[in-house]
């Protein structure tokens, strides 16, 4: 969603009175320091901003990020000013949640597989692993599919897999993840929710 | 406003969630470094020319055998008069900027020049720090360029509870000195940290030496 | 949570336990200091002083698992000074229900308890009833066998000098919380209580949680601005997942999961629909029915059809009394009982208890399936320390995914606010989101089984599929509409008429006769009838002034922002604090905050139901029979403690826990070896296990390696200096640290007995950097709450010495 710049250029924590460029002095520029901050206002400045929601507790505090339109990389994220919870605050995790991003250079960014007795990975493409993770739940499920139990009760389950998470995917991806693991008759689910 | 801006600290509403650590270093690239734990919270230890914004940790025994714990969110104090910006103008001219509107005091590229101990014994509140490879000198620039273009400094803007907070320097005097008052009613020794000296003005509930040896001037 | 995070502002006195709420949950300190400037007062107990206790107005220690013998304390002083509300007692809650004249209580157990299948009887936990099937009662609370009177008789055991010697807090300090919270049991003064894994990750948690509620009961703080249970969840969409079940419990809108002996969809409906005999209670769970019918329409669309129950057999059924949580699952996983293994941004080799169990399990799989944003301990557990890759036989797929911030969809907040995010940028390289993860996977598994067939190929097949854009992407608003749910055919509904297609605007008007589809019947109402997407709204008004802003986002249920808010009025509709008037009953309807239901305030002796909607009797429990482990909460010790008896009673545990009985299961109680007792938490600057944030230089810079906290009385006793390393061990396992001694954890009085406490982060793993530690679970015991099966991570037992 479009967040206006005034929205993001609000913030809470200020006693501010007016304050005009004019009235700022000097012209910095060819001797600041750091000349990053500079390029870094500029980007931000006329970035697309879309508002997110924090990764981590729960409070659901607002982010606004900022996406360089040349790059399609975020540049910069900071609290959401109007979120009626945080008002653009955050505590360490998420004022740094720029680190979860593209610019953190341990994102996995590859299919990776580890074969059997390997002590390495291999990069793989996304129909292998598909292909092949889903010939490995077909056959273990085939080989021991339950469909009645021992008192001849209908239960069409398996219990030879399992599954756990996730807390920490949007809902509607949850969902999705439940409707599979029912779909193939697991019964041992769990996620964070119980640990 | 011919009083420039001021930031208010007041750690008796401080968390030390370190939001503004972090908000500090993300806002100007600034790297996470290298640390060890050694027994206590803080990391890092001390600033340095990547650590602009530390929230210091100190605790002890109460006269009661209660534990206390002070948070204290460290940064430079953009005095009225700044020792480090007389210290490096006697050295190399346009080394530090003291900006006209908001009184912010921004060391740029020409402190390489500069005799670093020299700078940073001005210091009472032992701020400034040194870049060991560009030799260019660092601290904490009140987020000028944030300010400049209607926004609040970074550090600020994180802060949950309040503790940090940035506007016209009459209105955080205004603010510190009601504040002050209104602790003195349960912590005597409640101040505000030289209030007039300062831009960065700091309010604790005890001596100010609990909080961190350089805490006061 | 009952309420929501902005409107803590509004409570009297916080208390805060089984909570580090300033570390773990910062920005709830926002809205505590708000509440500070109006006066309010908070309270910590914990057994460390954190830095919640630092911004805390009293704070006071008690020995980690005593949390029921603090709180039963509180009840018998609430009871024995009438701090009680009497009115919201006597209306609200079930003190007045007359008990069956067989249920009992001795030295420890309640009536009913077979000690052979460690299960209780619960035919005796039940309510005398009239003629009619409705519970007799007697409002006056006299009558010896009423709630209130056995309540009273029940806590009269939890007296000062008892609790002290248990929890180890001083008589004093009991004193001044009691009195402080109990305070808040008048019309115009709230409290609220804030707790989270202090109190989950126990063997009695479920009933240290029924206390905290039947204090709050009691005091006439649930409905209330500034009141409530305020559960603070952990994980930025564990309410959604909970929500949409991703458990074997449950199905989607915390319907039960299906059982073997209920063979038909009638037979099921009928169990899982409670009945009331009483006309005032609305008892909602009566329409249990249309959610399971639109939740199986939502799952097997057209195929679903009133013929064959609507694939009612086609969801995989657990056996009567078959437990398949997360300890059974390990076990298993241990015994070589499971061989394939599907793990979704969650990092079990690090976060479940006894770690070199899962970590040994784990190489038992004969294939794994990882997705996540960063690699972690499970991805690459077949590397880890003391293992042998060529010995792992494992197929190990690690898929990368999309983070948060590059995800479009909702995440459920703790205070049920369901809120909508945007993309702000594509995932990096192969990246994807786990939404397309999941529909590839099952389209892939549909190809095959349409192709060779297979066992019982049915729910698969039959598995509606429907959820990727043209492009073949995952559309997460097709998803989040088909939660909401549609009208499948063109219906009318009192004097409305609703389109096919058409969105559900409210679970009020599901059916249960396959017209109306819905993935979740609590998220009903997210989208309205048009389609607009209330998740995503951005208004700030708020028409009552109490910060409820009702057209921000969009709360389950139906947007109701405080749920059991019917209990803040008076039997005629007025607030009981006209200064925070939540809901008020103004010329004939209901004004403020989205009613717990439209009727009419109870004084209308026609039309007017009990407050508490989702109980069968309408009113809360202070008497709970619904738990396997007692009505009433009981103290019982944690498994691994350090006292030879419960002080309270001969039982000494939870009788109803599982006890996990292999060599690597192994747990030692009140034994020298172990003489310390130790607690786990999280810390603000780390994330869980850490398998996110310890990727993060800003975050690892803060937090760097594991350490332990120890008090500096143990540490001279053990003689150990601040910063050295230190191996802290239990039966289980050990790992090495460093000491953090501190002044903010003290020695415990408990009784004659000194009992000192340790804690530690379980935020490190041996993966990454290569020097931060490993994890504390190496040291935690493979042991469950009696109810639900959550790990007892917090209280056990170790020892700590110098290295």
């Amino acid at each position: 969603m479009k967040v206006t710049r005034r929205e993001f250029l609000v913030g809470s924590g200020t006693l501010i009175g007016g304050l005009t460029l004019s009235s700022l002095g000097i012209n910095l520029e060819p001797i600041i320091a750091y000349a990053d901050e500079m390029k870094k206002i500029d980007k931000v400045r006329s970035a697309r901003q879309s508002t997110s929601i924090c990764c981590y507790c729960a409070v659901g505090c607002g982010l606004i990020c900022s996406t360089d339109t040349k790059t399609g990389k975020i540049i910069n994220i900071e609290g959401d000013p109007e979120h009626p919870i945080n008002e653009g605050t955050l505590c360490a995790k998420g004022a740094g949640i720029f680190q979860t991003t593209a610019a953190n250079e341990h994102r996995l960014t590859k299919v990776l597989y580890r074969a059997p007795y390997s002590d390495n990975w291999q990069e793989k493409t996304w129909d292998w692993a598909i292909t092949r993770i889903a010939k490995n739940i077909k056959a273990t499920r085939d080989a021991s599919f339950i469909a009645k139990n021992s008192k001849g009760q209908v239960v069409n389950r398996v219990e030879t897999i399992a599954h756990m998470g996730s807390s920490n995917v949007d809902s509607e991806e949850c969902w999705l993840i439940t409707a599979m693991a029912r779909s193939l008759g697991i019964v041992y689910i769990d996620h964070q929710a119980r640990v | 406003m011919p009083n420039g801006k001021s930031i208010l600290v007041d750690t008796s509403l401080c968390t030390a969630c370190r939001g503004c650590q972090v908000a500090c270093k993300q806002w100007n690239n600034l790297p996470g470094t290298k640390t060890k734990q050694i027994g206590t919270y803080q990391n890092p230890q001390d600033f340095s020319a990547f650590t602009w914004k530390l929230v210091r940790f100190a605790e002890g025994k109460n006269g009661n055998g209660k534990p206390y714990w002070y948070f204290f969110s460290d940064m430079c104090r953009h005095c009225m008069e700044p020792p480090c910006a007389e210290t490096i103008q006697g050295f190399v001219k346009g080394g530090v900027i003291r900006d006209e509107a908001t009184g912010a005091v921004v060391y740029t590229e020409k402190t390489k020049t500069v005799p670093f101990e020299k700078v940073r014994s001005s210091c009472p509140y032992d701020i400034p720090r040194q870049n060991p490879k560009t030799k260019v000198m660092a601290k904490c620039t009140m987020c000028i360029e944030r300010i400049k273009n209607n926004m609040i400094p970074a550090c600020a803007k994180s802060c949950p509870t309040g503790a940090v907070v940035f506007g016209d320097r009459s209105q955080i005097l205004a603010k510190a000195e009601k504040r002050v008052a209104e602790l003195k009613k349960s912590y005597p020794e409640a101040m505000a940290i030289n209030a007039e000296d300062v831009r960065v003005i700091y309010i604790v509930t005890d001596d100010p030496q609990k909080y961190w040896k350089h805490a006061a001037a | 949570m009952t309420n929501h995070w902005i409107d803590l502002q509004h409570s009297d006195v916080v208390l805060i336990q089984g909570s580090n709420a300033a570390e773990n949950h910062p920005i709830s300190f926002k809205w505590l200091m708000k509440a500070k400037e109006r006066g309010a007062k908070i309270i910590h107990v914990d057994p460390r002083f954190t830095r919640t206790s630092a911004r805390a107005d009293f704070h006071t220690s008690l020995r980690s698992g005593t949390d029921i013998a603090f709180l039963g304390g509180m009840i018998k002083y609430i009871l024995e000074n009438e701090k009680y509300f009497k009115d919201y007692v006597v209306n609200y809650t079930n003190a007045s229900f007359i008990v069956d004249e067989r249920f009992d209580f001795k030295d420890g157990l309640f009536s009913g308890y077979d000690p052979t299948t460690r299960k209780y009887d619960k035919s005796t936990w039940a309510y005398k009833k009239d003629a009619n099937g409705i519970p007799e009662k007697d409002f006056t609370l006299q009558n010896p066998r009423c709630v209130f009177q056995l309540l009273k008789k029940h806590y009269s055991r939890y007296d000062l000098e008892k609790v002290s010697s248990i929890t180890g807090t001083p008589v004093g300090d009991l004193k001044t919380v009691y009195e402080m919270y109990s305070s808040t049991g008048v019309k115009d003064k709230a409290g609220t209580v804030m707790y989270a894994l202090g109190q989950t990750q126990h063997t009695t948690a479920v009933q240290n949680i029924r206390t905290l509620c039947m204090i709050q009961l009691l005091l006439g703080n649930i409905g209330i601005c500034g009141g409530g249970v305020n559960a603070m969840r952990g994980e930025p969409n564990v309410q959604g997942s909970t929500d949409f079940a991703i458990l074997s419990s449950y199905i989607p809108g915390y319907l039960p999961a299906p059982q073997a002996s209920l063979k038909t969809l009638d037979e099921y409906l009928k169990r899982i629909t409670p009945k009331s005999a009483d006309p005032r209670s609305a008892n909602w769970q009566q329409n249990y029915p249309k959610y399971m019918v639109s939740l199986l329409k939502a799952w097997y669309g057209d195929k679903a059809t009133k013929e064959n129950d609507f694939g009612y057999s086609w969801v995989p059924k657990l056996d009567d009394g078959q437990d398949c949580t997360i300890l059974n699952m390990i076990d298993n996983m241990y015994e070589k009982k499971i061989k394939g293994l599907i793990v979704i941004a969650q990092n079990p080799t690090v976060s479940l208890p006894n770690a070199d169990k899962v970590r040994e399990a784990m190489t038992h799989l004969d294939w794994f399936v990882h997705v996540n944003i960063f690699d972690n301990e499970t991805a690459s557990f077949w590397k880890g320390p003391g293992l042998d890759p060529k010995k792992i036989k494992t197929e190990v797929f690690l898929l990368p995914a999309a983070a948060s911030v590059e995800k479009q969809g909702s995440q459920a907040n703790s205070g049920r606010w369901v809120q909508w995010k945007y993309e702000a940028a594509k995932a990096p390289g192969d990246a994807i989101y786990t939404g397309d993860i999941v529909i590839r996977m099952v389209t892939k598994l549909k190809e095959l089984y349409k192709k060779e067939g297979g066992a019982t190929p049915e729910p698969i097949l039959n598995l509606k599929w429907d959820y990727a854009d043209e492009k073949g992407r995952f559309d997460p608003l097709k998803v989040a509409r088909t939660v909401n749910g549609y009208f499948l055919e063109d219906i009318t509904i009192g004097d409305k008429t609703y389109k096919k297609g058409e969105c559900v605007p409210s679970f009020t008007l599901l059916q249960a006769d396959g017209k109306t589809s819905s993935g979740c019947w609590i998220n009903s109402g997210s989208f309205a009838q048009d389609g607009t997407n209330l998740m995503a709204r951005r208004k700030k008004d708020d028409p009552t002034g109490l910060g409820l802003y009702p057209q921000w986002s969009w709360a389950w249920p139906v947007n109701r922002r405080i749920i059991y808010n019917r209990a803040s009025v008076d039997l005629s509709g007025k607030p009981y604090n006209p200064k925070r008037p939540l809901l008020a009953w103004v010329d004939g309807k209901w004004v403020g905050d989205v009613p717990d239901g439209p009727w009419p305030p109870m004084e209308d002796t026609k039309n007017g139901k009990y407050p508490f909607i989702m109980k069968p009797d309408g009113v809360s429990s202070l008497f709970g029979p619904g738990l396997g482990d007692g009505p009433f909460p009981e103290h019982y010790e944690p498994l691994e403690g350090p006292m030879a008896k419960n002080l309270l009673s001969s039982q000494m545990n939870s009788p109803i826990i599982k006890i996990f009985t292999k060599e690597c299961d192994k747990y030692a109680r009140c034994d020298p070896r172990f003489p310390f007792v130790m607690t786990t938490y999280s810390s603000t600057e780390h994330w869980c296990t850490g398998a996110i944030t310890r990727w993060q230089s800003w975050l690892t810079e803060a937090q760097p390696q594991v350490y332990v906290e120890i008090s500096e009385e143990l540490a001279q006793i053990q003689g150990i200096k601040n910063g050295e390393k230190v191996k802290v061990e239990s039966a289980r396992g050990s790992l090495t640290c460093v000491a953090m001694v501190t002044t903010r954890f003290r020695p415990f009085k408990c009784g004659d007995q000194i009992i000192h406490q340790v804690g530690m982060t379980y935020n490190y793993g041996w993966l990454f950097p290569r020097d931060c530690g490993d994890t504390a679970n190496l040291l935690t015991p493979t042991v469950g709450e009696g109810n639900t099966g959550t790990p007892e991570y917090k209280a056990f037992m170790v020892n700590v010495k110098k290295v």
